[in-house]
């Protein structure tokens, strides 16, 4: 069998980019399946995982995870602290940045609020706000990519 | 019952909180570090809420991190395990001021069973018996000569905040009372930051043995027998087994009824451990330990009775389930915790488990998060799992439990599964005739015969 290996390479380097974990590309019989943390098949195969993937292991739900942007990525803006993060300094007030600004280091990108206490969330390097990843009122984890600022 | 519960620990305790939550039909959230995101705690709780970096302090201690996650996904109930905050009085406290229940006794109880001294007189006045000791606080070196005079050497001189073995003096002659006062003080003072000493009888050949107690908001205060956790090194346990192979019906009978009606008049809700030191046909009050403990399967085998589903129960409101007069204790059961060390230096060995198989078969359970790809994060203890064994009687216990040892599977990380099965084979263990000093003894002979 002939190994496609730009191929599966290709696939390797979407996944890195997106931040997605398994890509699958069928072409006619030919099924290429690459995932991360775990090897690269191609064909029909399983893959050499560690976790028993029989369905009563439930999906892992996490608190209505931002979409995802790999934590890698060199502009992500990551949460300090758990808590709900809003855009707005108040209800009615127009939000701190918009996609497409310019911003400032020290320049205040959001609130997380936690126990009743607003935490501004301030730039730490100056750029152009290129995602924005939460919405308004939504909930966050330690570490999850807030926004992207390249 | 509630409906969703936060654990808010790690490794193997979170996976058992998890399993008990599972068959009583509650929602489960795990709070985890940064470390912990591909635990199994974390692939199995329904929700998991990221809280922070893998230092302690800034997780699983965060205590505003912990309350926000809980607030966010609508925990009703928050379990503590064991160590981290379970027994800090202030996180109880914060707890239920926001309106979520504590899995466990009450803030106030937490404090005053915190500190020593204070734990001391509340159970001394309640009936159970002390080692004999200064009437609380020891202020000055010359009272304290004098009390250890009157009491009689050897004596033992303990930090009231303090824990873990750590900040004791043995002393023996009066000679060497003061000098080591005066280290015991210093030495409080930077481990604690409290230099409170009390004295207490020291004690030659003691053994481990507490008790298992359990109380509920309907006035109920029940005892689940023993368990005896003397083979330890450096004041840490390594096997524990229920029944004590040396108590008698009458000796259980008896100091298991002062521990329940101690439950009783304090008011206390929840599980606890009351700790004793027995020497010679006496019991001595040590500590108490105002959560679930490590070794609660030993108890869960030989009752038949789910410790944690009994937590939640009672955390609820309900009245315990555990009946007195229906309790029985069947067979023998010993547990041995399995750690990611060097069974002979006890060097932590942290890192990735490469092939990992579980021992099996009638009489064996298995308590571990761990799987084969697993890495062991060097941030937590180096707990791999515990081993515990149930057998109709200890011999068969002893037997079952080295034939688990030889089918446990872990590779890539030094175990001290070689330990254990040292230790299981040695006489004086087989005979049940040890004491708290007696394992360290053993390895002190068995380094200098391999010189």
């Amino acid at each position: 069998m002939k190994i496609d290996s730009d191929a599966i390479r290709e696939l390797a380097d979407l996944l890195n980019e997106t931040g997605l974990t398994e890509v699958e590309v069928a072409d006619g019989d030919k099924v290429i399946r690459v995932s991360k943390g775990t090897t690269v098949i191609a064909g029909g195969g399983v893959s050499g995982a560690s976790m028993p993937s029989d369905p009563a292991v439930p999906q892992q739900a996490s608190l209505d995870a931002p979409a995802n942007v790999a934590s890698s990525h060199p502009g992500a803006v990551k949460s300090p602290m758990v808590g709900t993060a809003y855009l707005q300094p108040e209800p009615d007030a127009p939000s701190f940045i918009k996609k497409g600004d310019t911003i400032n280091a020290g320049d205040t990108l959001l609130i997380i609020e936690a126990m009743k206490v607003m935490n501004p969330i301030k730039a730490q390097t100056s750029g152009t706000v290129t995602q924005i990843l939460i919405e308004n009122g939504e909930p966050v984890e330690f570490g999850d990519v807030l926004l992207v600022i390249e | 019952m509630f409906k969703k519960v936060l654990i808010a620990n790690r490794g193997e305790i979170a996976l058992r909180i998890i399993r008990a939550c599972r068959e009583m039909g509650i929602e489960t959230v795990v709070v985890h570090s940064t470390a912990d995101a591909s635990s199994m705690a974390v692939r199995l709780a329904d929700e998991s809420v990221c809280i922070g970096p893998p230092s302690g302090k800034d997780s699983y201690l965060n205590i505003p991190s912990i309350l926000t996650a809980a607030a966010l996904t609508g925990a009703n109930a928050i379990h503590p395990g064991y160590g981290f905050l379970s027994e800090n009085a202030q996180f109880a406290r914060m707890v239920e001021e926001h309106g979520f229940t504590f899995i466990g006794p009450s803030a106030d109880l937490i404090e005053r069973m915190g500190d020593k001294v204070s734990a001391k007189q509340t159970v001394q006045e309640l009936g159970l018996p002390v080692v004999p000791g200064s009437e609380g606080a020891v202020e000055n070196a010359q009272s304290g000569l004098q009390t250890s005079i009157d009491m009689g050497f050897p004596v033992l001189i303990k930090a009231a905040s303090g824990g873990g073995g750590k900040g004791m003096q043995v002393v023996r002659k009066a000679e060497d009372f003061v000098e080591a006062y005066n280290t015991a003080r210093s030495e409080a003072r930077s481990n604690f930051g409290d230099d409170t000493v009390y004295i207490e009888k020291y004690l030659e050949k003691p053994r481990h043995i507490e008790i298992q107690v359990f109380g509920d908001t309907h006035g109920n205060g029940i005892h689940l027998g023993e368990r005896d956790c003397s083979i330890q090194r450096r004041h840490q346990k390594l096997v524990e087994e229920g029944p004590s192979p040396i108590l008698s019906e009458e000796e259980r009978d008896h100091i298991g009824r002062l521990a329940a009606n101690t439950v009783r008049d304090l008011g206390y809700v929840g599980a606890g451990t009351i700790e004793f030191l027995y020497e010679n046909g006496k019991f001595y009050f040590m500590e108490m330990n105002t959560r679930i403990q490590v070794e609660h399967p030993v108890t869960e085998m030989i009752t038949g009775i789910d410790l944690i589903a009994e937590q939640l129960r009672v955390a609820a409101g309900e009245p315990l389930t555990i009946r007195k007069d229906r309790l029985r204790f069947r067979g023998h059961a010993i547990e041995i915790r399995i750690n990611a060390e060097d069974p002979d230096t006890f060097v932590p060995s942290p890192g990735k488990i490469t092939q990992f198989h579980a021992p099996g078969g009638l009489g064996v359970r298995f308590d571990s998060a761990v799987y084969s790809g697993y890495s062991i994060p060097p941030y937590y203890d180096s707990m791999i799992g515990k081993l515990i064994v149930h057998g109709r009687n200890r011999d068969e216990c002893v037997k079952r439990l080295l034939r688990a040892i030889r089918e446990t599977v872990i590779e890539g990380v030094k175990t001290t599964l070689p330990l254990h099965e040292w230790i299981l084979k040695q006489p004086e263990f087989i005979s049940g005739d040890y004491t708290i000093h007696w394992l360290e003894n053993m390895l002190e002979e068995k380094a200098s015969e391999e010189q």
